[in-house]
């Protein structure tokens, strides 16, 4: 499964809306076979924030570990917010 | 004829100043008023009220927060609750996207914004003190950006989860430095040292006081926390870029 992050919006800056995000793209997830990897992309998204990413990718990072496949990105915002969730959480992002 | 205008009270109720004041600013040049005649009543334009007061935002958001009664800041600047913020947000970033000077930056000045913003509302949700909301303007020729709160304070927040906290000072310094969060058990608190770690890596400045404290943050130099004479109310951030 591909989630493509600026069909969330191009700022992804609250936690709220990260919240509300994962709670309407669930149904979505729950309905995965238990092999299947997600792929993140930020393509097209102009702002990321980690309080949007602890609400959405931290916790598909919880459920799905390394299945979930965060795709590179030049935005610094999106790089910057990583690099923090890692930190803050003591994870790491599978990224490629 | 002078067309969207005010008269000297209706303008010095829009700036939330006395009518002295006016009359003291129209006399020394600082905001002077339009007049039909030489002698004839001092009238103000709406937009000319306006971009005076996204010139002194900082000035005003600094007041707002001393001021010991509560009242709600303008319309132009208010954020109400977090989606009227979210819609203030996009319009900075539009604002700024022609901007090509900051375009190495550009989001993570956004994101520093949004996180701030966004701190105020996750951190005072229900607990308020007097106005709920957010001040928030900028100033795109200037390149400043303001973010203030009338709510708890980092100090008050943070005393949840570490009861030993009991100056400002020491509550900025975990707030940017340490993963904690206020609103414990729920593991938050990334939103500062994600500000820090972006402000001492790019040109982007951050000031920012809660209560009787302040801290400066800027590329190349060390964190600096000081106390300040003048406490107020909630947190002032103030974004030079």
């Amino acid at each position: 499964m591909i989630i493509e992050m600026k069909k969330f919006g191009s700022i992804l800056s609250s936690r709220q809306s990260g919240k509300e995000a994962l709670a309407a793209f669930s149904p979505n997830i729950n309905s995965m076979s238990n092999e299947e990897k997600i792929y993140i992309n930020f393509d097209g998204l102009d702002v990321f924030s980690p309080s949007w990413g602890d609400e959405f990718l931290t916790a598909l990072h919880k459920k799905f570990g390394d299945r979930l496949i965060l795709k590179g990105s030049n935005n610094g915002s999106v790089n910057a917010s990583i690099k923090m969730l890692e930190e803050a959480n003591n994870i790491k992002f599978n990224i490629q | 004829m002078i067309t969207n205008r005010l008269k000297i009270n209706e303008a010095a109720d829009f700036l939330n100043i006395s009518v002295g004041t006016l009359r003291r600013w129209d006399d020394n040049g600082k905001l002077k008023s339009l007049r039909e005649k030489e002698e004839g009543h001092r009238y103000y334009g709406i937009s000319q009220l306006e971009e005076f007061q996204l010139a002194s935002c900082v000035s005003l958001a600094r007041k707002w927060t001393k001021n010991k009664i509560g009242v709600k800041p303008n319309s132009l600047f208010y954020c109400s609750d977090s989606s009227v913020f979210q819609g203030r947000l996009y319009k900075l970033r539009a604002a700024l996207s022609k901007n090509q000077e900051i375009e190495s930056f550009f989001s993570l000045l956004i994101s520093v914004v949004g996180e701030i913003g966004d701190n105020s509302f996750a951190h005072n949700l229900g607990n308020w003190p007097d106005i709920i909301g957010i001040f928030f303007a900028y100033d795109v020729k200037k390149k400043v950006i303001v973010l203030a709160d009338r709510g708890q304070g980092v100090l008050a927040t943070l005393k949840r989860v570490k009861p030993d906290l009991d100056n400002d000072s020491d509550a900025l310094h975990v707030a940017f430095t340490e993963v904690i969060s206020g609103r414990a058990p729920e593991s938050r608190g990334n939103g500062l040292k994600y500000i820090r770690e972006v402000t001492e890596n790019n040109p982007i400045s951050l000031s920012f006081q809660s209560g009787g404290a302040e801290i400066n943050l800027k590329k190349g130099r060390v964190l600096k926390i000081k106390k300040v004479k003048d406490i107020i109310r909630g947190c002032l951030a103030i974004i030079k870029f």
